[in-house]
């Protein structure tokens, strides 16, 4: 008894981690069988572009909405430190630089995972515990290429693009903010924005943002297509899914910050 | 019907009409979560409530996400310390000011903002989920019909809970950030950890403004999700949806109080 207790924690663990590896192993795989499917392209082309209009053109207006307040608070922030030093030149160029590189992907991939990972592994999930998986398969349809590959690229296009967007919304919301909160002049905004930003600096983060999106497409298709256990199970498969896609982006972040460097 | 009422009826809404609809839609959905707020706290002040649900609660919502958040912390406060120790070598090779910035851009913001966004994803996706799949399950039609009041049933033991428990991870989470910015200062720019460990920039405006956050953004996520979870229609995909709509939801609004909550405390929390 007291030696099953004393295994309690340990077998805890141990169940844990491989459940993790099971799931890692899982998402690997499902890449692998992706890849595959690329040379020579097999992608339902109406699906593609179905997606990427769900996914992409739909999010435009909370990644706007998001991006102009990340923009703004990011000066807002910045305020005690510039007037302290007396700063202001440097504000264009410190608000724009973390929002290009940190924390415009970083955020804009936090809502997009909630708005459309979170919908396509409930979408996925209610699919497969409903039968219409192993329908497509009786019909010798490949769910890979039909369910899988269309959602990972449009999410990695569509994230891509809507970085693009935020960045320059951003941008807006910080000169706006800075103009109203701190008398920065917007040409003094640009003036330090533009000559200390190297055309890398909004590069990496776009690579940061499309390999996020890569993270939350196939993290959302597995949990989607691992469902089990009818509808509760649905839930349940959504629920781990936002949560491992979000610490997938964060570790992303990690990595590709010093490999980006 | 004469002719003219006929071509009215067929023409759908008006342009205008159309064209207000999301406004009119967000306005009732910003009532309608006031309205669950003020009904929560209302029953919070009458103060009957079940102490093994709260208890559970808070032991789902805080410990249960308690690794999580420290994970995420963790990594970012590394990338954030190493960010902002290379750009400022841009400008000055003097890195004995990188803990203390960085200290009290967390305590006064980055801790709440930065850290309540997972925090949303792992709650709000759970609180949302929860009390759908009782929607679409009919056990809250069955709560109603025992005469149990499902906001003071389900609701309330969740906000409390959230309350304090998201508040207490965030702030451990928050030193884990400050710990491991420390180690990465000292692991890869040779910054002493005395050096980096330095709260002399911090004031107690500074604490006040980052934990008012913090309860702020906690609270939010916790009647967004539950008003989402509480308004689930349409079966499993209606949890699906249901969950979505709160983590989208529950971000979007820590969002917009940080906004608001910063720029108050850029003119009343003078640092």
């Amino acid at each position: 008894m007291s030696g099953s207790r004393l295994l309690a924690l340990p077998a805890r663990v141990g169940a844990s981690l491989l459940s993790l590896a099971d799931q890692v192993g899982g998402m690997t795989l499902l890449l692998s069988q992706a890849l595959k499917r690329l040379v020579p392209p097999r992608v339902d082309r109406y699906e593609l572009v179905r997606n990427l209009h769900r996914m992409g053109v739909q999010s435009v207006p909370i990644v706007m909405a998001t991006a102009a307040f990340t923009g703004a608070i990011m000066v807002i922030q910045a305020a005690p430190l510039v007037e302290r030093f007396n700063a202001r030149e440097f504000v264009g160029w410190g608000a724009s630089f973390v929002t290009f590189r940190e924390v415009g992907p970083l955020l804009i991939a936090l809502m997009f995972n909630g708005r459309v990972g979170a919908n396509n592994a409930a979408e996925l999930g209610t699919m497969v515990v409903t039968e219409q998986v192993d329908g497509l398969r009786a019909l010798a349809i490949d769910p890979i290429g039909y369910l899988v590959m269309p959602r990972i690229i449009a999410m990695v296009v569509m994230i891509f693009m809507l970085t693009i967007l935020g960045d320059g919304v951003a941008l807006i919301g910080s000169i706006i903010t800075g103009d109203l909160l701190l008398d920065v002049d917007p040409r003094t905004f640009l003036a330090s924005a533009i000559p200390m930003l190297g055309p890398w600096d909004v590069i990496a983060g776009l690579i940061k943002s499309a390999i996020f999106g890569l993270m939350i497409a196939v993290t959302s298709c597995y949990f989607g297509l691992a469902t089990r256990g009818g509808a509760p199970g649905v839930g349940r498969s959504v629920n781990a899914s936002v949560v491992a896609a979000a610490t997938g982006i964060f570790v992303a972040d990690y990595l590709s910050t010093f490999v980006l460097g | 019907m004469t002719e003219a009422s006929a071509t009215l009826v067929d023409s759908g809404p008006s342009a205008l009409g159309r064209l207000m609809a999301p406004v009119s839609a967000g306005v009732n959905d910003i009532a309608g979560l006031f309205r669950l707020l003020g009904r929560t706290l209302t029953l919070i002040s009458q103060g009957k409530r079940e102490q093994g649900a709260l208890l559970e609660q808070m032991y789902i919502i805080g410990n249960r996400s308690l690794v999580f958040m420290c994970i995420t912390m963790g990594f970012i406060g590394a990338i954030i310390t190493f960010q902002s120790a290379v750009q400022s070598q841009r400008l000055l090779p003097d890195l004995t000011m990188l803990g203390a910035t960085f200290i009290k851009l967390l305590v006064r913001d980055m801790a709440a903002s930065l850290g309540a966004m997972p925090l949303a994803t792992r709650v709000g996706a759970g609180i949302a989920a929860e009390i759908g799949s009782m929607v679409v399950t009919d056990q809250v039609d069955a709560l109603r019909m025992c005469a149990a009041d499902p906001v003071d049933y389900l609701v309330v033991p969740r906000f409390i809970a959230a309350t304090i428990m998201g508040t207490a991870v965030l702030i451990i989470a928050g030193a884990v950030a400050i710990l491991s910015g420390m180690v990465i200062a000292n692991g890869v720019f040779d910054v002493n950890f005395h050096t980096y460990l330095n709260f002399s920039m911090v004031t107690l405006g500074d604490v006040g403004l980052g934990v008012t956050k913090m309860v702020a953004f906690c609270a939010a996520i916790a009647i967004i999700s539950a008003q989402r979870g509480l308004s689930t229609f349409g079966g499993s995909e209606g949890v699906g949806t249901a969950t979505t709509r709160a983590v989208v939801g529950s971000s979007f609004a820590i969002i917009v109080l940080n906004f608001f909550i910063s720029g108050l405390g850029y003119f009343f929390v003078p640092s």
